[in-house]
């Protein structure tokens, strides 16, 4: 049976619904996140799902029941939640912090059972904050408070947690071990787990099942990997920043591009760092020739670069150097990423020889084997080369 | 509880004991502490410092140790209600409330030649304290900002003072003096009629709000945290509102508007505890409240004896400071 249901559910304040879901399931040790940009209604929906506002129109179940009619202490067994809101005591133990999520559990002075301090010292331990407990919530950090906020939730002993952007303002680290923690909660103690996240790539690499909800509305529910295409996502946060790539599950920033036009000749991965590095100085782009399944290809799409390509493990031929000549031609100047020299990239150095024939400045960052152009030790290096050429020009 | 809290209890229990005994040995007729004792043990023998002692200091003494334990509690509840470490009942205007309805009872009922029991006075303040409370409370969700909410406490209390002067104006000039005196806040007036009042029902208030400690705990981390747990927040609205306006109200009845009691014992036990737990801090803001203002009541009867200075003067010469010390220590914790 599923454990949690929605059906025709308008969420909102007052009389303006914020959002309509139209029909939701949940079963035991699921993971479904909310997907959307800031302000979609995530949060109002994730309210409503926990109970803490009323709907305006249709209804939540818990276990086929209503949640309205299933009472305060009964729900606080079964749901448990997280906010954004990390506002606690500074003057309250880690411990004490925890406990707190005993409330439903304890008699009318709060005093806790032998069973109630293991539960709190085992939530400590799921959330790796056992050596927290006799610090000062106040003097915790942001990602530390998180955890503790998780393991007070997890103290309720709740079926469904649910958790509004519980990775905002971490870090790297602290996001990527939110997440983990979360996806082994719902497959270790089966606790079903409803989030809300604003950051696509985070959903398409730690989530099952996504939601997107965007004014107010659900575009679509399924495998974020069916999902999260490049349409879907610039549905979701509209197309101005730049191509969310499904394979890296990466945002590439499109920045201004004006300056001049650098060819750079990439190829099994060698390419990506230096078409980013050149992008975000202002260079115009041309890129190739690559197989299309070259990680450099992403790359290059991201950023907006012209890119000659060739399909997937096929050898860089006639008609793809033909392509690229014009590029070429109009290049102020031409990079050696330093590409692999396999039979199938001959081809590319034939560009480079054109290259050099021309006339065109040419750098390589090439340290040995292949020689043509310029050498550059590095990355900064280049950089520094490029900007002098054009300075002096 | 952590263990050491029990040292500090004792130490309380100690302190308060110690300035009951001083407020009943000093003034114009000193008893010496072993004669206290002696009158506490055996009330009812004849001599002038039996009457001194049981007829006159012990109510004023016991009045002040409860007025000051009900306004340390009030402040307490106020402050985890509105999520704000600078709330207290002087603060948000509910004293002044208490101080209006009072004044309404007291110079009308002069003039209509009612007789002004101590309950009726009590009730009266009660219903003030309480329609400031709910208003303050019911306008505290449109604001998310500290200082805001302070600021409609203090435009509350400005209404009710403004409301208590037209009053005055009104008022008999013979009338008027004894008001006046009133709302300066002292603990003088005390009798043995009033202290009944003031236990009989500050007592179950305070145990009331001791049994509120678990929902306190809970409330402090919000509105929705706390729903999320299980809380009947709409009860526990009510139960605070009623509870913190009835303890301050109560106080304000007999003593006056009394400033800072309710705004520093809190942040007193806090300091001392180290602990937000309210099952701990109502217990303790009970003793520690009664002692500070135990003291405080001693020092304004005798410091410049026989001139008696209000006990705000007192309170807030002391409390003042130490919450501006507070605030810019960064110390002000919750």
């Amino acid at each position: 049976m599923e454990i949690l249901e929605c059906w025709e559910l308008a969420a909102g304040y007052g009389h303006r619904t914020v959002v309509l879901v139209e029909e939701l399931k949940a079963h035991k040790g699921e993971l479904i996140c909310f997907l959307g940009p800031n302000g979609a209604g995530k949060s109002t929906l994730l309210k409503t799902v926990a109970g803490l506002l009323a709907p305006l129109g249709g209804a939540v179940y818990l276990k086929g029941e209503r949640l309205e009619k299933v009472s305060l202490k009964e729900r606080a067994s079964a749901l448990a939640v997280v906010l954004t809101d990390r506002c606690l005591p500074g003057l309250l133990t880690v411990f004490e912090a925890v406990a707190l999520g005993r409330h439903p559990h304890t008699g009318l002075l709060g005093k806790l059972s032998r069973r109630d301090e293991r539960v709190v010292w085992e939530s400590l331990r799921l959330v790796g904050a056992e050596e927290l407990a006799s610090r000062f919530y106040g003097d915790l950090s942001d990602g530390e408070k998180q955890k503790v906020l998780i393991a007070r939730a997890l103290a309720q002993e709740p079926e469904i947690m649910i958790l509004d952007e519980p990775t905002v303002h971490l870090d790297l680290q602290h996001r990527a071990g939110i997440m983990s923690l979360l996806l082994r909660l719902c497959r270790e103690k089966g606790i079903t787990v409803f989030l809300s996240l604003h950051e696509v790539d985070l959903a398409l690499k730690g989530t099952a099942y996504v939601v997107l909800v965007h004014e107010g509305r659900v575009l679509g529910m399924g495998l974020p990997e069916e999902l999260l295409t490049a349409e879907a996502v610039s549905r979701l946060y509209g197309s101005g920043v730049g191509e969310f790539d499904p394979v890296t599950g990466a945002v590439e920033l499109r920045l201004p591009a004006e300056g001049p036009l650098v060819f750079v000749v990439a190829g099994g991965g060698k390419g990506a760092k230096v078409i980013r590095a050149l992008a975000k100085r202002g260079y115009r782009l041309a890129c190739g020739v690559l197989p299309e399944n070259d990680v450099d290809v992403f790359v290059a799409r991201g950023v907006g670069a012209e890119l000659i390509t060739v399909p997937a493990f096929a050898p860089v031929g006639k008609e793809a150097l033909e392509l690229a000549r014009p590029y070429l031609k109009e290049a102020q100047a031409v990079v050696d990423t330093g590409f692999p020299l396999v039979p199938a990239t001959e081809g590319n150095r034939t560009l480079l020889k054109w290259a050099a024939d021309a006339g065109k400045p040419l750098f390589s960052l090439r340290s040995e084997g292949f020689p043509s152009g310029r050498r550059a030790a590095g990355l900064t290096a280049l950089l520094q080369m490029l900007e002098n050429l054009f300075a002096s020009a | 509880m952590r263990r050491f809290h029990w040292a500090f209890f004792l130490g309380f229990v100690i302190l308060v004991f110690g300035v009951l005994v001083a407020s009943l040995g000093w003034g114009s007729v000193k008893v010496p502490p072993g004669k206290v004792l002696a009158v506490l043990l055996h009330p009812g023998r004849p001599g002038l410092a039996e009457a001194v002692v049981v007829k006159i200091r012990l109510p004023r003494a016991l009045g002040a140790l409860l007025g000051g334990a009900a306004l340390g509690v009030s402040g307490l509840l106020l402050q985890v209600f509105f999520r704000n470490p600078i709330v207290s009942p002087y603060v948000l205007g509910i004293s002044s409330g208490a101080s209006l309805a009072v004044g309404i009872l007291a110079l009308s009922a002069l003039t209509a030649g009612l007789s002004l029991t101590p309950s009726l006075l009590a009730l009266a303040a009660f219903a003030g304290a309480f329609v400031v409370t709910a208003a303050v409370a019911a306008l505290a969700p449109r604001t998310r900002s500290v200082v805001t909410l302070l600021v409609i406490g203090l435009m509350f209390g400005y209404l009710a003072s403004a409301c208590t002067s037209i009053l005055l104006a009104f008022a008999e000039k013979e009338r008027v003096h004894g008001f006046y005196l009133w709302t300066f806040g002292s603990f003088a007036p005390m009798d043995w009629g009033k202290v009944t009042v003031l236990a009989a029902a500050g007592l179950p208030l305070l145990f009331s709000s001791f049994l509120l400690g678990k929902a306190l705990n809970a409330y402090q981390g919000g509105e929705e945290y706390a729903l999320s747990v299980g809380l009947d927040v709409r009860r526990f609205r009510v139960a605070v509102v009623v509870l913190s306006s009835a303890l301050a109200g109560l106080v304000t009845a007999f003593a006056g508007p009394v400033a800072f009691i309710g705004l520093a014992v809190p942040h007193l036990a806090r300091l001392v505890l180290r602990t937000a737990d309210n099952r701990v801090l109502i217990p303790a803001v009970i003793l520690l409240g009664a002692a500070v203002t135990g003291l405080c009541d001693l020092l304004a009867r005798q410091l410049f004896c026989p001139v008696e200075l209000p006990i705000t003067a007192v309170t807030s010469l002391f409390g003042a400071p130490l919450v501006i010390g507070f605030l810019l220590k960064g110390k002000v914790r919750m």
